[in-house]
């Protein structure tokens, strides 16, 4: 379906707190789907299952996996409907993208791997590396993600 | 085909005559379909080919797996994802209800299924929490209890059981989809949480089975292990696909909604966000 924008309609208003959320979704649906592929299957690191995992756990990783899931085509969704609108603010998407995915590293690193104990990165080996090198990767992600607001924000400001 | 764990009973063993009637119930049912849609172009309607294709489908995995005799702990979990997941979203994506209402001549059938579809009851049997209840529940007791193991050398237990899963799994397609004309149209909040709830406990149970097979059986570990898996998984694609059936309807309901605003008040609604239906 396209929005009939002729020269008499009104200019689409670009709606960037939109963009940057349907995007930020989409970042941490992509980062669990890597996570998925290159941690659990690829590489053989991440356990299917921990035994040691408390019940707790096991709720979290499930209900967490699903909205991974259904997050990723949601997000998509969102952001079909927003270019439909020409809506979508470029900027604040892209920043929007390292937004979710350093929050969805975070998230993994510190909750479900420290505190709920779903899984380890890697099982036989000295873990802090591991952590380290994690959780590391969440803050730069995410650090990348805040500077891109920022300057999408000063952007707009100036427009 | 041969039974690679010889030490366990095979698990359709008394599966024989419902095995059948399912099979012939689900072929009955597409060729039913088919001549409807058939009716239905006669007299100039449209009706997309692909739900034809659909339907089919669904059925034909029906009717292929019903009398298919299962060994392993693997081949029964590929068996009731086919059967409780695959074949009810190719069904109730071909919309079957509509395509009767469409097809039955005006009389006392039609008024009757009308009515049917219209009732208090329907209502009530496609509340979302309900049916995601009649649905996971029945899995939990299946897997979490003695009844998986009754089903070995209970051909009745083992036919209701059949049955449930195939019942509970159209039911919950049913009412997530929502395609169809029911009278009460349930909202997106509640269908979509209705699928997260569903696909988180599916998730949850599929790794509970991993760690601990069902009760009272003695399948392999490396064969739990992997219907556990494939169950997890299949389950994610399934959800997917019903996720993508939400979506698309999300989006074609908030563009028409648009469109219908913008041309009542063409000058200023061009970027409102209309409420999700």
């Amino acid at each position: 379906m396209t929005d009939p924008v002729g020269s008499t309609a009104p200019r689409p208003q670009v709606e960037p707190g939109r963009s940057l959320a349907a995007c930020a979704v989409i970042g941490a649906a992509l980062a669990a789907a890597i996570d998925e592929i290159v941690f659990h299957q690829v590489l053989g690191w991440h356990h299917f299952l921990d035994r040691s995992t408390p019940a707790v756990g096991l709720l979290s990783d499930g209900l967490l996996h699903t909205a991974e899931l259904l997050g990723l085509v949601a997000g998509f969704v969102r952001y079909a409907d927003l270019r439909r609108r020409h809506a979508v603010a470029g900027a604040h998407a892209r920043a929007g993208l390292f937004l979710g995915a350093g929050a969805f590293q975070l998230f993994d690193g510190v909750i479900d791997h420290k505190l709920l104990r779903v899984h380890e990165i890697r099982y036989g080996v000295d873990l802090l590396p591991y952590d380290l090198a994690w959780n590391a990767a969440a803050l730069a992600l995410l650090a990348t993600g805040a500077t891109l607001t920022a300057r999408a924000r000063a952007e707009r400001a100036h427009t | 085909m041969t039974d690679p764990h010889p030490h366990h009973l095979p698990l359709h063993a008394g599966v024989g005559p419902t095995g059948w009637i399912t099979a012939v119930a689900a072929l009955v049912a597409a060729v039913a379909y088919v001549l409807a849609s058939t009716r239905l172009r006669h007299r100039g309607d449209t009706w997309p080919a692909c739900r034809d294709t659909s339907f089919v489908g669904g059925c034909g995995a029906v009717a292929v797996l019903g009398p298919l005799p299962g060994g392993s702990f693997t081949a029964h979990m590929a068996h009731h994802l086919v059967l409780a997941m695959v074949a009810p979203v190719l069904v109730v994506c071909a919309r079957p209800l509509t395509l009767v209402l469409r097809a039955l001549p005006p009389g006392r059938a039609r008024r009757t299924l009308l009515s049917v579809a219209h009732s208090k009851a329907a209502t009530v049997l496609t509340f979302p929490p309900l049916v995601t209840l009649f649905d996971i529940g029945g899995l939990w007791l299946l897997y979490r209890t003695g009844l998986f193991a009754t089903t070995h050398h209970q051909p009745l237990v083992h036919a209701a059981v059949h049955f449930h899963v195939l019942a509970a799994g159209l039911l919950f397609t049913f009412t997530v989809c929502q395609l169809d004309p029911v009278r009460h149209r349930w909202s997106l909040a509640w269908r979509g949480s209705a699928l997260v709830a569903a696909g988180a406990a599916h998730a949850v149970l599929a790794k509970a089975l991993y760690a601990t097979p069902p009760p009272h059986t003695t399948f392999t570990p490396a064969d739990v292990q992997t219907g556990a898996q494939l169950m997890y998984y299949g389950g994610d694609a399934v959800e997917v696909a019903l996720a993508v059936v939400i979506a698309i309807q999300w989006y074609t309901a908030t563009g028409r909604a648009r469109a219908r605003a913008q041309r009542r008040e063409p000058a200023s609604l061009i970027n409102s966000t209309t409420p999700v239906p």
